[in-house]
């Protein structure tokens, strides 16, 4: 059956409070408008951005009314850190498609000894419990090559790009960067999305 | 963010990517509003944010940060008496805080348009309680609107103040979390200009309420909403679309839900979608229960609207199966999504969901452990320091009541140290009422602006009732939580004029506090482990209550500062030789940036994180973490 919402791209985007998860959220919906296409954006704010986990949403079209992406309706998961995409995946669709940055954050209760990291291989097999794409690669490291790790979030935006699954050109949203940004960061974010973009287009 | 100054184009028909609070600090500029005043509180705060970068810049316009929301609310129902538009803006929990003016404000009602925004906060992502505000409408006979999404929050909220004028009565503008924070592209309208000064009509036996006059403004009020009624009946902000033999009557955010649900599900029905939720069109909610078998109720929280249908169908002896909360259809806790109302919808007309969802929960169930990362204080926070000094001082056996602010965060492992909490301001008389009847010492503690907000009542009960309490202000010079607001204590306004701030400590010596002390969180960890020793025996000794003022500034901002004018400062790391693995910082500090690494089972500090305060330094009882030399 052909649902109604099939025209609407679902993207839930996970990370730590600080990575810029909201910022990207913002980033690629403000791109999707000025392509003309009608967008939702989730944000949550205050309390949950001090050092916690955050999950923004992005809708794209026409079917996008609220905000919320339900467990089984996200079509693209970007995942900041490793736990942090696990923590999220009962969003994802069925075959629906995950990119995840493997460098790893500690949680605090990791650090004092309270709670364990799971193995890398134990993430990926309980990924794989919900959809076989996953697209995996060190974003912190590109955005540290890129001049700064602040631009973590702006490798994520060149990797959804690069899979292909948001109908959003990169020349436009390059132009959202050089817009959105102060000058003397532009060619960090614009290196880092660049980089994100073909990263994520080799592992294709 | 929208830029401020983006939010200021004089561009009608422009479209802008906007969060339903950007929309109404836009929505103020296109109803001519003349004066805003609030206290900021999630998932409210934005308004505020933006309001405060635009105040500068628009004619005739002011805006200010209030001491706390019962002020924001005298304020800007004072200039609505006087004949200009305003605005109050708050958070669920800030309503119940300027509850007092709030119903005296229906009696006398408003010359000129005003709104009340109020932000409840389904699912507590930032709040105490998730307390439905609309009763407030009800108990007081305020007329209310709900938007359902940013788009709406604009347009409605011009129909809001039109509604506010004709009935001479303010409007209370109910948003929720998942309205005030969703991103929607919001098209510009018309900025009109400001009116000057006006002159204050006296008219002393409608605006002061004393008995004899509330008497004349009760039966008043009733009228007026009796009239509001009839409008409410026709407005094209409760409308009906679609059709089908089921009927939903929906408002808020949830209409959205139930949108996609019947897209999703292709199932036919008609939807009464509410805009005015008080007063309601109560006729054409009993045509609408008259035209169906069955009709579901789709609103979050409580069962508002459920209930007047009921009282409608019961009174009207319409015989309509209506299905909700009541019959547990729909849950009282927590906000919905289209899950949540597809689900419902499925029971009510038998059928399976699109998705199989029991077959996700059992898949997501069989996950292993998920480490859990809950929201912390920041990496180089001064209240870390400062807690961990309290702490250490009272050998955690002193009762730590706390307050509302980021701070409340310290009440997870290893800092603990909040054990008490109501609402803002009840570190202090909380702690009067246990250093009363318990033995044990009281070491409570509250954030700058909350101090201002709700402190200084408490203050003064304590000083005059000779309470042996002891308070450490946790001065970070901002309001942290809600996103960096000024305060009495910063000494920049709403209007982003400089003026002379407050002193916290001359506060405290002003309203008769003997012994007062500033201290500096990242000058000796020692230092101030000591003086909290000292005031707590003080406190004991003299029988009064004492304050230290810790004084830093939040984390957050110094970073931005730095970050903005490119400043590198020299970096702290761990001399990985001397690490003896003993995990001390990490167990007594849990701070973000520190972690221990799997492979050497050293400490290490990212320095991608390290806000460089230094407080590890100390802790470290081998003296293995240092800092580079310039």
């Amino acid at each position: 059956m052909v649902r109604n919402s099939s025209n609407t791209i679902n993207i839930a985007i996970s990370g730590v409070g600080g990575q810029g998860v909201l910022t990207l959220a913002e980033i690629l919906a403000k791109t999707a408008l000025a392509e003309g296409l009608n967008v939702r954006v989730g944000e949550i704010h205050g309390m949950a951005q001090r050092g916690g986990h955050v999950v923004c949403t992005v809708r794209i079209g026409d079917g996008a009314k609220g905000p919320v992406i339900d467990a089984g309706s996200a079509d693209l998961l970007v995942g900041f850190e490793p736990v942090e995409t696990l923590r999220e995946i009962h969003l994802i669709k069925k075959n629906g498609c995950v990119v995840m940055s493997s460098h790893v954050q500690y949680p605090v209760a990791v650090s004092m000894g309270q709670a364990e990291y799971p193995s890398h291989e134990s993430i990926l097999q309980s990924i794989h419990e919900f959809t076989n794409r996953v697209i995996e690669f060190d974003a912190m490291s590109i955005a540290l090559n890129s001049g700064s790790s602040y631009s973590l979030n702006m490798v994520m935006f060149g990797a959804i790009l690069g899979t292909g699954l948001v109908p959003i050109s990169k020349d436009s949203a390059l132009r959202t960067i050089r817009e959105s940004f102060p000058k003397r960061f532009e060619q960090i974010n614009i290196d880092a999305a660049e980089t994100g973009f073909s990263t994520v287009k080799t592992c294709l | 963010m929208a830029r401020p100054q983006e939010l200021l184009e004089d561009n009608p028909g422009k479209k802008m990517l906007l969060l339903a609070n950007e929309a109404i600090a836009r929505g103020v500029l296109e109803a001519g509003v003349r004066l805003v005043a609030l206290y900021p509180g999630t998932p409210s705060s934005e308004i505020g944010n933006n309001l405060t970068a635009m105040a500068p810049h628009i004619p005739n316009f002011y805006f200010e940060f209030s001491t706390n929301e019962k002020v924001a609310l005298e304020v800007a129902g004072a200039a609505a008496i006087a004949g200009v538009r305003s605005m109050m803006v708050c958070k669920g929990p800030g309503l119940n805080v300027a509850a007092d003016p709030f119903f005296s404000l229906a009696y006398v009602g408003v010359r000129a348009g005003m709104v009340i925004v109020v932000a409840d906060d389904p699912s507590m992502w930032s709040s105490q309680n998730e307390n439905d505000s609309r009763y407030y409408a009800l108990m007081g006979n305020m007329p209310m609107m709900e938007p359902s999404d940013p788009i709406e929050a604009k347009s409605m909220l011009l129909e809001a103040y039109k509604f506010s004028e004709m009935f001479e009565l303010p409007v209370l503008f109910r948003t929720t979390t998942r309205v005030n924070h969703t991103r929607a592209p919001v098209e510009f309208g018309q900025i009109p200009t400001l009116p000057q000064k006006v002159e204050f009509e006296k008219e002393p036996f409608r605006f002061v309420p004393i008995p004899s006059v509330a008497r004349t403004r009760h039966p008043w009020l009733l009228k007026q909403i009796k009239k509001a009624q009839e409008v409410s009946e026709t407005s094209s902000l409760n409308f009906i679309e679609g059709e089908g033999e089921l009927g939903i009557i929906t408002c808020g955010v949830s209409y959205n839900y139930v949108r996609e649900s019947l897209a999703e599900m292709n199932i036919q029905a008609e939807i009464f979608k509410l805009g005015i939720t008080h007063p309601i069109p109560e006729k054409k909610i009993i045509s609408f229960l008259r035209n169906h078998k069955q009709v579901v109720i789709v609103e979050e929280l409580e069962p508002f609207i459920e209930t007047h249908t009921r009282r409608l169908a019961q009174l009207h002896g319409v015989s309509v199966e209506i299905l909700g909360k009541e019959q547990g259809y729909f849950s009282r806790v927590g906000e919905y999504s289209p899950r949540i109302a597809m689900e419902a919808l499925c029971k009510v007309i038998n059928c399976n969901t699109t998705i199989n969802w029991q077959d996700i929960d059992e898949r997501a169930r069989k996950i292993p452990d998920i480490p859990p990362r809950p929201p912390l204080l920041c990496a180089g926070c001064p209240h870390r320091a400062t807690y961990y000094a309290i702490r250490a001082a009272t050998r955690g056996k002193a009762i730590y009541p706390s307050d509302i602010g980021c701070y409340t965060l310290s009440i997870a492992p290893p800092l603990e140290t909040a054990d008490i909490l109501f609402d803002m301001g009840s570190s202090i008389t909380t702690a009067c009422g246990l250093a009363e009847v318990t033995d044990q010492d009281v070491v409570a503690t509250i954030g700058d602006s909350t101090f201002f907000a709700s402190g200084l009542p408490g203050i003064v009960d304590a000083v005059y009732n000779q309470h042996r309490i002891c308070l450490v202000v946790l001065d970070n010079r901002t309001t942290a939580m809600t996103g960096h607001q000024p305060h009495p204590g910063t000494g920049v306004t709403g209007m982003q004029k400089h003026v002379k701030p407050l002193d916290i400590e001359e506060v405290c010596k002003g309203l008769g506090v003997k012994y007062v002390k500033t201290v500096y969180p990242f000058e000796s960890i020692a230092g101030l482990v000591a003086e909290v020793r000292e005031m707590v025996k003080w406190a004991r000794d003299n029988h009064s209550p004492a304050v230290l003022v810790s004084k830093e500034p939040c984390a957050l901002l110094t970073a931005a500062d730095r970050r903005r004018e490119g400043i590198e400062l020299p970096k702290y790391y761990v001399e990985s030789e001397m690490c003896n693995s003993c995990k001390r910082c990490l167990n007594r500090l849990s701070c973000p940036a520190m972690y221990m690494d799997p492979e050497t089972e050293k400490a290490v500090i990212d320095e991608t994180l390290c806000n460089l305060c230094g407080t590890c330094v100390a802790v470290c009882p081998q003296g293995a973490i240092k800092r580079e030399v310039e």
